[in-house]
């Protein structure tokens, strides 16, 4: 998985329990994060968004003065900064799930590393697309900016749905999308009965993509789930 | 609840027929007490005896000394008058009773007294008998006749009215039955609701606001002890939470770092997996006493339950899953489209347990297939695999024995999880339905079926 250009991006933690802050810092460190930035109060999760801007915002649902949720309100006032929860009560999570506040995500503890890791890439993908607007995939070339193939000398030109298709796939490069996801993504919300188009843009997709379009490399079909693109290494 | 119905209709009719036997009683006592007055008033000295016997005693001259002997023990005179209404002997005879009488005289008294004496006649060949009972020994009828019509219609009256007292025995006994159910049905039901662990709260006024008000006294008790059991349970799995998020993160990093040496990482490893139980324990322990004690708040919304089944396929996918667990999800046309009105998280976290419960039950790895299929306004989701199945014995356990949070019994076997207990409380909540199926060998397989009502989009 290409991940590394999310890296450089600076996070904010905010939890009143210093060993779970080392805990977690360490388990960030070790996956390749290396801006991160500690805090143990709403007091001073505020005071270190507005000084150092980070790019995502870890919260602690239960903080010494406060919660998490006036925490975020208060981040909201000047930053659109995405927020992951971390929670130990499920009447929280009940809360979050249930209610929309507007957070990205959110983790109820205990937690595993590897899940921390994928939410917060998850969320990190979803907000910061690549910078490098060139795909590389087998046997082609995919310029977003330009909604381009590059294939064997040839420039295929993409739609616009095409586009956005291989772009949500991108994003989740290596991972399945499933075929609700990608209809919400080119049709919006409620996109019921779209599945027989979802695969005609497919098609359309690999004949310009793939080598041999009925021996598909790059863009897989998970039967009965969805789609996942493979990106060359 | 009809054991009470039927205490009320025996003890009503048992009322109704204590009732009859005091009735007869009644008659049986009134027939002995007069018994004895009705013996010596159709006895010896009765005025029809006396009459025989007089007159077959009598002649014109007169009558036997037996005869008269009897009429003065009886106290009784005695006078014989002739067709032309003189008399012509007597015995006993008062002096304030005339010689002769008119036609008149005798139609008169005949039917009733001569001077206040109840006097009786017996008519013979020769002329008429007159017997006179003392002063006040009998009364006379004056007005002795009845219509045929009337004693006619006497047998119908008497059946129609013993009809109509039973008509209205029974009424009473059915209107007043259906008033105490009708009153105690409340109470009733609220004791039994009660008796399953739920909250009541009766509003009733009149004669049994009381029990009203001690049951929901104790309901109220209950209650508070409940939530105080599930509010302990939530605050003891909530503290439990931030030790074993450490525990599982430096598990992890231990378990992962490749500097260190493989029996000391395989350790590490053990230690998370045990701390992965525990975290499971934890999020099912505090979800299944909020959910027995109805104190989790349903979020229910329309869910399209294949896309619900595909995100979770997806996210489980996507989390890493080992290869020897491949996962297959199968979708039937029909059940595409289909709406349930559900909470999504908690059907979410249904279908994991059941996953969770074949991945445990089958280390060396199993196929894993979740299907949807409608049919007859019922969605039945299957979460099924092919590994190592159940005996007949433990899947008979399985589905009969009452799960330890649930049972005061010490013996039963503790090492069961609570993950199908959440599964079957979770199934409840949304009144569907769990099916287990499995054979040794042959894969293990859960069936959940919901009923759909509104019509599918």
């Amino acid at each position: 998985m290409d991940q590394a250009f999310l890296h450089t991006k600076k996070l904010l933690l905010v939890d009143d329990e210093p060993e779970l802050l080392k805990m977690v810092t360490a388990i960030l460190k070790d996956d390749g994060f290396e801006n991160i930035i500690l805090a143990a109060s709403v007091k001073e999760g505020t005071a270190a968004a507005e000084i150092e801007k980070p790019d995502l915002a870890i919260l602690d649902v239960m903080l010494p003065d406060g919660d998490g949720f006036s925490l975020m309100e208060q981040l909201r006032s000047f930053t659109d900064v995405p927020i992951i929860f971390l929670t130990a009560k499920d009447e929280a999570a009940d809360k979050l799930a249930g209610l929309g506040l507007g957070a990205d995500d959110y983790i109820v503890k205990p937690f595993m590393g590897q899940e921390l890791l994928l939410r917060v890439y998850a969320v990190l993908r979803r907000c910061y697309k690549m910078d490098r607007k060139l795909l590389k995939l087998d046997g082609c070339t995919v310029d977003f900016s330009r909604a381009e193939v590059h294939k064997a000398g040839k420039v295929l030109p993409l739609t616009a749905k095409e586009h956005t298709l291989l772009e949500t796939l991108a994003r989740n490069e290596g991972k399945i999308v499933s075929i609700d996801s990608l209809c919400e993504a080119l049709w919006g919300d409620n996109p019921f009965g779209y599945e027989n188009s979802l695969n005609a843009h497919v098609r359309r997709i690999r004949e310009k993509i793939e080598t041999d379009p009925s021996k598909p490399v790059s863009l897989i079909t998970i039967k009965g789930l969805g789609y996942k693109l493979n990106i060359r290494k | 609840m009809k054991a009470f119905g039927k205490y009320i209709s025996k003890h009503l009719a048992s009322f109704a027929a204590f009732n009859l036997v005091l009735a007869l009683l009644n008659v049986l006592a009134f027939g002995i007490t007069f018994q004895s007055v009705i013996r010596n008033d159709y006895g010896d000295t009765s005025p029809q005896t006396m009459l025989e016997e007089i007159a077959a005693a009598s002649t014109v001259e007169g009558v036997s000394d037996d005869a008269r002997q009897k009429l003065e023990s009886a106290h009784i005179w005695a006078m014989f008058l002739n067709q032309g209404g003189n008399r012509i002997w007597a015995v006993n005879i008062p002096k304030d009773i005339p010689g002769d009488y008119t036609i008149q005289d005798v139609a008169l008294f005949s039917k009733g007294y001569l001077k206040d004496y109840p006097v009786f006649v017996w008519n013979t060949e020769d002329g008429l008998l007159v017997l006179g009972y003392p002063k006040d020994s009998y009364t006379k009828l004056t007005s002795n006749y009845f219509s045929i019509h009337a004693i006619q219609t006497l047998p119908l009256y008497m059946t129609g009215m013993l009809t109509a007292d039973f008509l209205f025995l029974f009424l009473a006994y059915y209107f007043s039955r259906r008033k105490i159910i009708r009153s105690t049905e409340p109470i009733i039901d609220a004791i039994e609701t009660l008796s399953d662990g739920k909250p009541v709260s009766l509003a009733i006024g009149g004669d049994l606001s009381e029990v009203a008000g001690s049951i929901n006294k104790a309901s109220r008790i209950l209650s508070k002890q409940n939530e105080a059991r599930a509010n302990w349970i939530s605050g003891v799995s909530h503290d439990i939470r931030t030790p074993l998020s450490m525990i599982l993160g430096y598990a992890g990093r231990i378990a992962d770092n490749k500097t260190i040496n493989s029996s000391v990482k395989d350790q590490a490893e053990i230690v998370r997996q045990q701390s992965i139980k525990i975290k499971e324990l934890v999020q099912d322990l505090n979800l299944v006493s909020h959910l027995e004690y109805e104190m989790q708040p349903l979020h229910k919304e329309p869910v399209r339950l294949s896309k619900l089944l595909r995100s979770y396929a997806v996210e489980l996918l996507n989390g890493g899953l080992s290869e020897s667990y491949p996962v297959e999800v199968g979708i039937k046309p029909a059940a595409e489209n289909v709406i349930l009105e559900c909470d999504s998280r908690l059907i979410m976290r249904a279908i994991n347990n059941l996953v969770q419960n074949s991945f445990r039950h089958n280390p060396q790895g199993c196929e894993i297939s979740l299907t949807l299929d409608y049919s007859e306004a019922a969605i039945t989701l299957t979460v099924a695999d092919n590994g190592v199945g159940l005996s007949a014995e433990k899947l008979r356990e399985l589905k009969e024995s009452t799960h330890y949070m649930e049972s005061t019994d010490e013996r039963l076997n503790l090492r069961h999880g609570l993950g199908l207990l959440l599964v079957r409380q979770i199934v409840e909540a949304h009144c569907g339905t769990m099916t287990i199926e499995s054979e040794p060998g042959q894969g293990y397989q859960t069936v959940l079926c919901f009923q759909v009502q509104a019509s599918q989009g």
